[in-house]
């Protein structure tokens, strides 16, 4: 456990100290700062049965910005151990693959959430300036959070894995950005399913992160995506921790 | 202290190490020799945890290194090759976290990268990031690393790869004095660093060790059977020939002929001096004679006789 602590304050460490994470946090916030604008404007101008808060999260601008994060915070993990050679260093040290592994992807956590919280902060600031109760509620504030928590804890595994893949951070970035994305269109197919394939579009529905976000930032909690996202965050972990542990497989 | 046996370990398509089967002692300094590509650098990994062998077992202090990992790696320094750093910290705060990360804590993880500091002597610059650090400091922040424990073993993959003359010197000196308190194992295809710092070789090659013995012991196996260098004032054949005739000389081998000028070299057997027949020789031929010189051998003979089948 001690080692855990140490290796996961390392991590935090080369996060902070370096410019990395305050641009990410500050061009996101930027980003989402004007789409929060575009949304409230849009929201003023026409009737909607939704809150401000269940708009924000379901438009597409949204998601252009939030999949371009995972790559980046998650494609130097293990890639630029690999490149530096300090795998060696590290894992002939008294520590082990789990603790490593785990120390790397909680500090990636860390940092995704200090990257998205201040997005709610904007909406407890609407709220406080315009006292505008019907944009907002607990019920979608709580549960939007749940949501880009678990889209958050699923898509950074799938980044641990791919870095732990290659010694390239370019590639590794590529390879999260693809399975990020193809995982999330997944979800958008069933709106092409008609006749015959609607039972499929059905079935698809369960890995659909969009369709995930509309019941829980409507305040809907469902228990079938956090077992999902959850569980889908284990397993991939798990295959990180076999592809770091491959060299010392015996044939 | 380490013990290896019948380790082999095979990669898809070619055998990197083959049945290496080795001891060290404690308190010995062991130099690993060997060209490159040889399996240097595979059978440390092994001994470090870092791969896994295909077949045979390594164990270091009575721990096998494929079960017992983690105890292993307690007990060990590891500096590997081109000695990888984290570019993006500053020494001093490095070199505590690998002294954490070892499992000493406070006061005493302090005063161990102290200790580790002044012996490699890193004091000036523990405030510098590593990126910033010349290639021999980087050296030394790698050396540091792998004694700031105080590990029971060292294991050195070509410290002294890359650096000047003068650093070199400095490295040596400062593993024979380690030797003092640690037992280590360096690797290595930098001969003289060898003979000046390590009481026992193992010339490992293509896989296989080829000789394990005191860098002594191994130049008079090959000095037994000396070399001659002989140079005369004659056309090469019949000088050839009539040296054939010698008694005691095994191979004479024509070197090259410059300006009427021919020089050869023989290879004696054991306990035979032929230099007085050659000087007879050439006295009863009347060959104006230029050289006629035993030569020494040296390590790097004997390195280049194991390793190189057919030079020699």
């Amino acid at each position: 456990m001690r080692a855990f602590y140490i290796l996961l304050k390392k991590e935090l460490r080369s996060f902070f100290l370096s410019p990395l994470a305050y641009v990410i946090v500050a061009l996101f916030m930027l980003l989402n700062g004007c789409l929060f604008v575009a949304i409230v404007k849009a929201m003023w101008l026409s009737v909607t049965p939704h809150s401000l808060i269940f708009n924000m999260f379901t438009s597409v601008w949204f998601w252009m910005g939030y999949f371009f994060l995972f790559p980046l915070i998650t494609m130097r993990l293990f890639a630029e151990e690999k490149k530096l050679g300090t795998m060696e260093t590290l894992f002939t040290a008294p520590v082990r693959t789990v603790q490593v592994l785990l120390a790397k992807y909680v500090a990636t956590v860390v940092l995704y959430l200090v990257v998205i919280l201040p997005v709610f902060g904007f909406f407890i600031l609407f709220q406080e300036v315009t006292g505008q109760l019907a944009a907002f509620n607990d019920g979608s504030f709580f549960g939007s959070l749940l949501a880009l928590c678990l889209f958050g804890l699923f898509n950074i595994a799938i980044g641990c894995l791919a870095s732990s893949l290659t010694a390239n951070q370019l590639i590794a970035a590529m390879i999260t950005f693809v399975a990020v994305m193809l995982h999330f269109f997944f979800g958008f197919f069933l709106n092409f399913a008609s006749g015959s394939s609607a039972e499929l579009g059905q079935r698809l529905k369960y890995f659909s992160t969009i369709d995930h976000m509309k019941f829980l930032s409507d305040g809907l909690i469902d228990s079938r995506p956090i077992v999902y996202y959850v569980s889908a965050s284990i397993l991939l972990l798990f295959v990180t921790h076999q592809v770091l542990d491959y060299r010392k497989w015996k044939s | 202290m380490i013990s290896v046996k019948d380790l082999t370990k095979r990669y898809a398509g070619h055998t990197a190490i083959q049945n290496v089967s080795f001891e060290v002692g404690k308190g010995e300094i062991v130099g690993f020799l060997g060209p490159n590509g040889a399996g240097k650098s595979t059978t440390l990994r092994i001994l470090t945890c870092f791969q896994s062998a295909t077949s045979g077992t390594a164990s270091v202090a009575g721990f096998d290194t494929y079960r017992d990992s983690v105890e292993v790696r307690r007990r060990i320094g590891y500096m590997p090759e081109n000695v990888p750093l984290y570019l993006d910290m500053r020494v001093g705060e490095y070199l505590r976290f690998r002294a954490d990360i070892k499992g000493m804590a406070g006061r005493k993880a302090r005063n161990a990268v102290d200790e580790s500091m002044d012996i490699c002597g890193l004091q000036s610059v523990r405030k510098k990031l590593i990126n910033n650090l010349s290639k021999g400091f980087r050296q030394r922040v790698g050396l540091a690393d792998a004694l700031v424990n105080k590990p029971d073993l060292l294991i050195l993959d070509e410290p002294t790869n890359g650096l000047d003359p003068n650093q070199i010197r400095q490295v040596r000196e400062l593993i024979r004095q380690l030797g003092e308190r640690h037992t280590i194992l360096v690797s290595t295809h930098i001969l003289s660093e060898v003979e000046m710092t390590c009481g026992r070789v193992i010339i490992i090659d293509g896989g296989r060790i080829k000789a394990s013995d005191t860098p002594a012991n191994l130049v008079r196996r090959l000095r037994a059977a000396g070399t001659v260098r002989y140079e005369v004032k004659f056309a090469a054949k019949p000088v050839l020939e009539m040296v054939r005739n010698i008694t005691g000389v095994q191979t004479a081998r024509h070197i090259e002929t410059r300006k009427e000028w021919t020089q050869i070299e023989i290879r004696s057997e054991s306990n035979f001096d032929v230099r007085q027949d050659l000087h007879e020789l050439a006295v009863a031929q009347s060959w104006p004679l230029r050289e006629l010189s035993l030569k020494t051998a040296t390590l790097e003979d004997v390195f280049v006789d194991m390793t190189q089948p057919g030079t020699a």
